[in-house]
């Protein structure tokens, strides 16, 4: 049953492939990077639809800029966050070595902006501490940031000066009590709540990168939260940042078969979510795992 | 029009007091400007809003939100047919904490309302500033309930299709906006915040409820280019562009001290309408204690955007100092000072 349905999920996304290689989010819709991305690598991980892929990765070749940015919209140059998934995506494939290595020199050399913490800051976390950003020229956050360590780790810079910034710009904005929002630790003396999905991602992307010991309180966090969590983005990246530091729950595949089913409820997931879905089924621990 | 300019950094360190500033400073020129097109004057130097008692979110909200669109001039006439847009407040949402986002309840009262009034389609839309989970988002705000029964369609503001669009606005940088597509399909914006204080804004009402139109696939999350380009200015180029058509208030439970996440509840007991969304705001000021022309971006919307004087704000329904309950500012939050 279970394999069924994901088959099926698996030739949805195959069915969304776009006009000139691709995929859109969602039918009918044009071509989008993000759910390129993410695509290529689902059916690369189920090893289905793989005729698929060449063609998707060439639409990503073509959507890249001189610079090595991958944009939403090539007309959007600001948003370049598609960037690290495009990386991912031309993993482990030599064609696109040139690709990949234009992409590592892009994601290097940009970062978030940041600035020297301010004696009376109502802030609570590090604003000095370079990560990546969603958008050129603003702050970093922790998903963008957590991306981009992933892309650059599976590219072969894990040690690289800047992924060693970014793990400490991570552990910098874990919540004192445990698990990450979007970015934000502390506001006017208030800690704020922390979230599903970021905290998964930031979870993933530190594995093995720091102690356990210091990240328990988020694992914590996400246990707590994992069995009632039925959404894909907050499911999909939980279950990987558990999953990261072996604590993937034994139920993962029926949690991820009942977030499809919840369809029926929230309409039809776009692209990237599904293929969020389907890699996290397919995995037995992290994201880079699954991937790689 | 897809955008083309380059963005471009902004300071975002002036203060609230600056920008007020700023726009008294231009308020003279632009009065004077004004006198030339007498219309546009005439058009935002007064409107009206509807002030209603609504003790607690079991009591029928409908009819509440019918009343006040017919006080308000509304009529089966003009909704007839309209495809009308709900944008509910959804930025973050816990468990336990539905103070934060706009109560389902009032969605659904303004849902059979504008169904009522025979409108064709009333969809909800809404781009989660904090969360990229829109889905969770639904689900902890409980808004997928009433969705789903009502059989209500919503779209995901932060991934529709978009366009750019020239931002009409100039005060910010930038030079265009990037909207969802959704917006150019609907014949009526309807913004639908919760009351409450702002630790950044001073405020967040309707007008700044409309940072959830803008997606955060092309701003970020936290919509961060307007955080850059600066909270207030963005306000108003958002709403100089987008023209929102009206503004139904949840301020049965509001939100005061350290908003829009981390405050704490406060009864406030009504729900406030308008068509002109800066006299709305000005309206539920008064009814928070604020003073409307000490919150930078309000004062600075004045006759651009529409009126905010007390006496040339036809007040419908119930009168301000009949549920006036004073929100709390907090000295620590520098927006909040000199609020009163």
């Amino acid at each position: 049953m279970r394999k069924k349905e994901i088959t099926s999920v698996v030739d949805t996304i195959a069915g969304r492939s776009a006009p000139g290689g691709g995929f859109s989010e969602h039918t009918g819709t044009p071509f989008r990077a993000d759910a390129t991305a993410m695509a290529i690598l689902a059916l690369k991980t189920a090893g289905s639809h793989l005729h698929l892929l060449e063609s998707a990765r060439s639409r990503l070749v073509s959507e890249q800029l001189a610079d090595g940015r991958v944009c939403l919209a090539k007309d959007q140059l600001q948003a370049f966050w598609p960037t690290a998934l495009a990386l991912l995506a031309w993993n482990g494939s030599y064609a696109y070595r040139k690709h990949r290595d234009l992409a590592i020199h892009f994601l290097i050399g940009a970062s978030g902006k940041h600035w020297k913490k301010k004696e009376n800051s109502p802030l609570g976390h590090d604003p000095s501490i370079k990560g990546w950003s969603w958008i050129e020229d603003t702050f970093a956050w922790v998903e963008p940031t957590a991306l981009v360590i992933m892309a650059l780790r599976l590219s072969g810079y894990a040690e690289h000066a800047r992924v060693s910034e970014a793990v400490h710009l991570l552990m910098d904005r874990q919540l004192p009590g445990g698990g990450w929002n979007y970015g934000n630790t502390i506001v006017y003396g208030q800690e704020l709540y922390p979230q599903p999905e970021s905290t998964g991602m930031a979870l993933t992307a530190l594995a093995g990168k720091v102690e356990k010991r210091e990240i328990a309180r988020s694992l914590d966090y996400l246990k707590s939260q994992i069995r009632s969590t039925r959404t894909p983005l907050s499911l999909g990246w939980g279950l990987f940042g558990l999953g990261s530091w072996g604590d993937r729950p034994a139920e993962a595949r029926r949690l991820i078969v009942e977030c499809l089913s919840r369809q029926n409820k929230f309409g039809a997931y776009g692209t990237t979510l599904l293929s969020l879905l389907v890699l996290a089924y397919k995995a037995n621990g992290g994201f880079l795992d699954a991937i790689s | 029009m897809k955008y083309s300019g380059k963005m471009i950094q902004f300071n975002t360190s002036i203060s609230r007091r600056d920008f007020i500033r700023k726009f008294l400073k231009g308020y003279f020129g632009l009065t004077f400007g004004a006198m030339l097109t007498g219309c546009h004057l005439r058009e935002t130097q007064s409107a009206e809003t509807f002030i209603a008692k609504a003790p607690d979110y079991g009591i029928d909200l409908a009819s509440i939100i019918k009343a006040g669109l017919s006080e308000l001039g509304a009529s089966v006439q003009e909704i007839k047919g309209k495809r009308i847009l709900l944008k509910p407040n959804l930025v973050e949402p816990h468990r336990g904490a539905g103070h934060i986002n706009t109560n389902p309840l009032v969605l659904r009262g303004a849902i059979e309302a504008f169904k009522s009034f025979k409108a064709a389609e009333v969809i909800v839309a809404e781009g989660p500033g904090h969360y990229r989970d829109t889905h969770l988002v639904l689900e902890e705000s409980k808004m997928i309930d009433v969705l789903w029964e009502d059989r209500i369609p919503f779209v995901d503001l932060n991934n529709d299709q978009w366009f750019a669009t020239p931002n009409l606005g100039g005060t910010t940088k930038l030079q265009h906006l990037i909207l969802p597509a959704t917006l150019q399909k609907v014949d009526w914006i309807v913004s639908m915040p919760k009351m409450k204080t702002h630790h950044w804004a001073g405020v967040t009402l309707s007008m700044k409820n409309l940072f959830g139109v803008m997606p955060g696939m092309f701003y970020g999350w936290p919509k961060n280019v307007l955080h850059r380009e600066g909270i207030e200015e963005s306000i108003i180029d958002i709403n100089t562009t987008v023209k929102p058509h009206f503004a139904i208030v949840d301020g049965i439970v509001g939100m005061e001290g350290d908003g829009p996440i981390m405050g704490t509840p406060k009864n406030a007991g009504v729900i406030v309408m308008g068509r002109n969304l800066l006299a709305v705001d000005a309206t539920c000021c008064r009814i928070m204690g604020i003073n409307p022309f000490r919150v930078g971006y309000i004062a600075g919307s004045e006759h651009k955007l529409g009126p905010i004087r007390e006496n040339v704000i036809r007040q419908r329904g119930e009168k301000i100092e009949s549920v006036r309950v004073h929100f709390e500012l907090l000295e620590k939050i520098h927006a909040h000072r000199g609020l009163r």
